[in-house]
């Protein structure tokens, strides 16, 4: 636990970890890219039909394929994918910064949960922050893959969405044996358990997960951003002071008019491609991208933006950047969720559903929370959190309690029903002919 | 490429004595044993994603219909060709305005520099060579910072009341083209410095005793004899500035994306590999048409020598 004294202690390290966020949050953009965009066909188990299927995939019978959607597929069999031991070690593919850091005596960077890991059950686990985006990633991926082979990895964290939905359709990940997951049974939140993506958590189980809200600078902006269209008003934000998450905004916008993204059609989505191609020619936006936009809010250069929680969260609680606020827009926000898969062909399947249990243990995924404050899947982590705060004030450190407290009542971290109700996930699309209908709407605004 | 050709006209024309042949022979393999490793790596790094370039292009299929097959989809070429047709315009507009203004900043500092850099002139080419150190991203990330709303630059004129408060240069084509010209400097500058440099500075000498004025032996002397080096310099920037993506994705607005920025989307994040094949196979052959077209204006010997210049 020095370890966190020492990062929240410290200013030199609040410091580094503005500069880790930074990155963090310009890595990330091209993934939740792809949460937003939902070229994701999320199967034909999404939106209606559902629960059917997810029944299907919570036993985990090798049996009962029915084409695309969340149920196993018959190729593989879950007896025969988790037989044996576990093997000595298991690679685990994550993004940067996505998980608890520390230093040991020597100044060696460290992962305080893995070393725990380690000592349980003698099982190493070689880390490495490689995704920096999920189509990049999955391109290294994809003919490997496709050849059948061994992609070196055993746990991959891919967001939901096309990509996702591409490893499950071509059978590029394996089923997870759902007798291997007892802390996560206990443990997982609601949201986490059954996602409408991945019925029964057949293929993946939540490692974060996040919300695509507005982020500002009250210091540039005519009073208090709170809704979607403040964004096209340049009374309010300013001329070319807007910054929008491309992958992101067709979701975001719809559900802003009230349109529930996953129920969507093509008339839909050329409704809010109107919004977003008004907002356009009201000369407010000034970029369209997936990263950085934090360290622009922070220079001045955007009064408003479409952000991620945990990043403006994460200025806002630990760096004390008073002028920038995270806004839950009065309409809605997006929801997405990063997921750990075992993709085809891993050696240590059953290692890997060791690891991915053990991040379900509310200890385990604390030390992960306090870290990376994103919205945990272990609901049970706040308490926990609070508990720290209280350790930390009967240490004498007042603002490192202060924050952690603020990170346990943060509702993007520990969001309520009625917050979750208000957020949706974006549109999951079904075909290639949807997914290109999709893009021939809503790409000409950001590309043009 | 004289030097070669020498070599297999000497074997060809050698005597018909058995020894002699097999000299003869050898001596024939070796310009083939010398091109061979670049040959070798130009085959499997070139060509062969060439040929595999074109045959995506070719595909049709998607990533949730289980892939890409190869299907002749011609229709890839033009579709991609009537949507994005702006941006090859737009791409092609930005690249020469790019060109014409590196090489108006470059020539008269690389002619500086060859003819008067004295004992400095390696500093001085070390100068212009500085921002290569620096890891091109940054480069432009850093420029973000330079020309922001209120940073260093924009910040003080507007502090000054010499700007209006809501003036700005990021997110604006003059941003995106200020970007390039100055990450593709030093490809303008070397060429040009090259060919400066081998310029006998006696020739000009001549022609002032021949009372040329001072812009008729830059005219009539400098300018001739330093056109290669203006070719490749033209070439080395204007062909690569058209495919840049990172200026326009850095510091770029809306309406300033640029064709390599489409298919950076359409390859990593559309995941829709026939279209940015077919892009690439468009955008190749738009460059290597308007290189040729250039060259033949110029003549292919200035060409030949630039190349070799370079």
């Amino acid at each position: 636990m020095d370890d966190r004294q020492y990062r929240i202690g410290d200013r030199r390290m609040n410091e580094i970890m503005r500069r880790r966020l930074t990155r963090r949050s310009m890595l990330k953009g091209a993934g939740m890219g792809v949460a937003g965009f939902s070229l994701a066909s999320f199967l034909a188990a999404c939106g209606g039909d559902g629960n059917g299927t997810g029944g299907g995939g919570g036993n985990g019978g090798a049996t009962g394929a029915t084409g695309a959607t969340g149920a196993v597929p018959s190729g593989f069999d879950i007896a025969e994918i988790y037989a044996g031991e576990p093997g000595s070690s298991v690679n685990f593919a994550n993004w940067p910064f996505y998980l608890d850091q520390s230093k040991d005596e020597t100044g060696q960077v460290y992962n305080p949960s893995l070393a725990l890991f380690k000592e349980q059950t003698g099982i190493d686990v070689n880390y490495e922050d490689v995704i920096n985006s999920n189509e990049e990633f999955f391109g290294r991926l994809r003919p490997v893959l496709e050849a059948g082979d061994s992609t070196g990895w055993d746990i991959i964290v891919i967001t939901n969405g096309r990509i996702f939905t591409a490893l499950a359709l071509n059978e590029w990940v394996y089923p997870l044996d759902p007798s291997r997951r007892p802390n996560f049974d206990a443990n997982a939140a609601s949201w986490a358990k059954d996602p409408f993506y991945d019925p029964g958590n057949t293929y993946g189980m939540a490692w974060q997960s996040g919300i695509t809200g507005i982020g500002y600078n009250s210091d540039l902006t005519n009073g208090p951003i709170t809704k979607l269209d403040d964004l096209a008003n340049p009374d309010k934000v300013g001329q070319g002071m807007v910054f929008m998450l491309t992958y992101d905004m067709p979701d975001f916008v719809m559900i802003n008019l009230g349109i529930d993204p996953k129920t969507s059609g093509p008339d839909e989505w050329k409704e809010a491609a109107a919004w977003l191609q008004m907002q356009r020619d009201s000369g407010t936006v000034r970029t369209y991208g997936g990263n950085e936009y934090l360290q622009e809010l922070q220079n001045g250069n955007l009064s408003a933006c479409m952000a991620w929680s945990g990043d403006v969260l994460y200025s806002n609680i630990w760096l004390l950047y008073d002028t920038l606020e995270f806004v839950f827009p009065e309409d809605g926000a997006l929801l997405w969720i990063d997921n750990m898969m075992i993709p085809a062909g891993a050696e240590n399947p059953v290692g890997a559903m060791q690891v991915m249990d053990f991040y379900y243990d509310p200890e385990v995924a604390t030390m992960v929370t306090e870290w990376v404050l994103y919205m945990s899947p272990v609901t049970a982590t706040r308490e926990l959190i609070l508990r720290d705060a209280d350790t930390a004030e009967e240490e004498g450190a007042r603002g490192r309690a202060n924050k952690l407290r603020a990170t346990a009542d943060s509702p993007y971290l520990y969001p309520d029903e009625e917050f979750l109700s208000r957020t949706s996930f974006g549109r999951a699309l079904e075909t290639d002919e949807e997914a290109a209908e999709w893009d021939a709407i809503f790409l000409p605004i950001s590309q043009g | 490429m004289a030097e070669e050709e020498s070599v297999v006209g000497g074997a060809a024309s050698g005597g018909p004595t058995s020894g002699r042949r097999t000299l003869g022979r050898r001596r024939r393999l070796v310009p083939y044993g010398l091109l061979s490793p670049g040959g070798g790596y130009l085959v499997v790094f070139f060509l062969l994603p060439l040929v595999l370039m074109i045959y995506t292009s070719l595909q049709s299929g998607g990533l949730l219909s289980g892939g890409f097959s190869f299907t002749w989809d011609w229709r890839n070429y033009s579709s991609v060709l009537s949507r994005y047709e702006a941006h090859f315009i737009r791409s092609i507009a930005y690249s020469l305005i790019v060109t014409f203004v590196a090489l108006l900043l470059a020539y008269p500092m690389t002619y500086w520099i060859a003819f008067y850099g004295g004992k400095w002139k390696s500093s001085l080419l070390l100068m212009i060579l500085m921002p290569f150190f620096v890891s091109f991203v940054i480069r432009t990330l850093q420029w973000k910072f330079i020309l922001g709303d209120n940073g260093p630059v924009l910040g003080t004129l507007k502090g000054f009341g010499l700007l209006p408060d809501d003036f700005r240069v990021l997110a604006t084509a003059v941003a995106v083209v200020a970007g390039i010209t100055y990450n593709f400097l030093p490809f303008t500058a070397l060429p040009l410095y090259v060919a400066l440099e081998r310029i006998d500075k006696a020739l000009v000498e001549a022609a002032k005793d021949l009372y040329a004025s001072r812009w008729q032996a830059f005219r009539k002397v400098v300018w001739p004899l330093s056109l290669p080096g203006v070719f490749a310099a033209f070439l080395l920037t204007f062909v690569p500035a058209t495919g840049d993506y990172v200026n326009a994705a850095l510091l770029g607005g809306p309406g300033t994306r640029m064709i390599g920025n489409i298919i950076q989307d359409k390859f990593l994040t559309e995941n829709n590999y026939p279209e940015a094949a077919a892009l690439s196979v468009i955008l190749m052959i738009a460059m290597v048409i308007l290189a040729s077209v250039y060259a033949r204006i110029l003549g292919t010997e200035e060409a030949t020598r630039a190349a070799a210049a370079v």
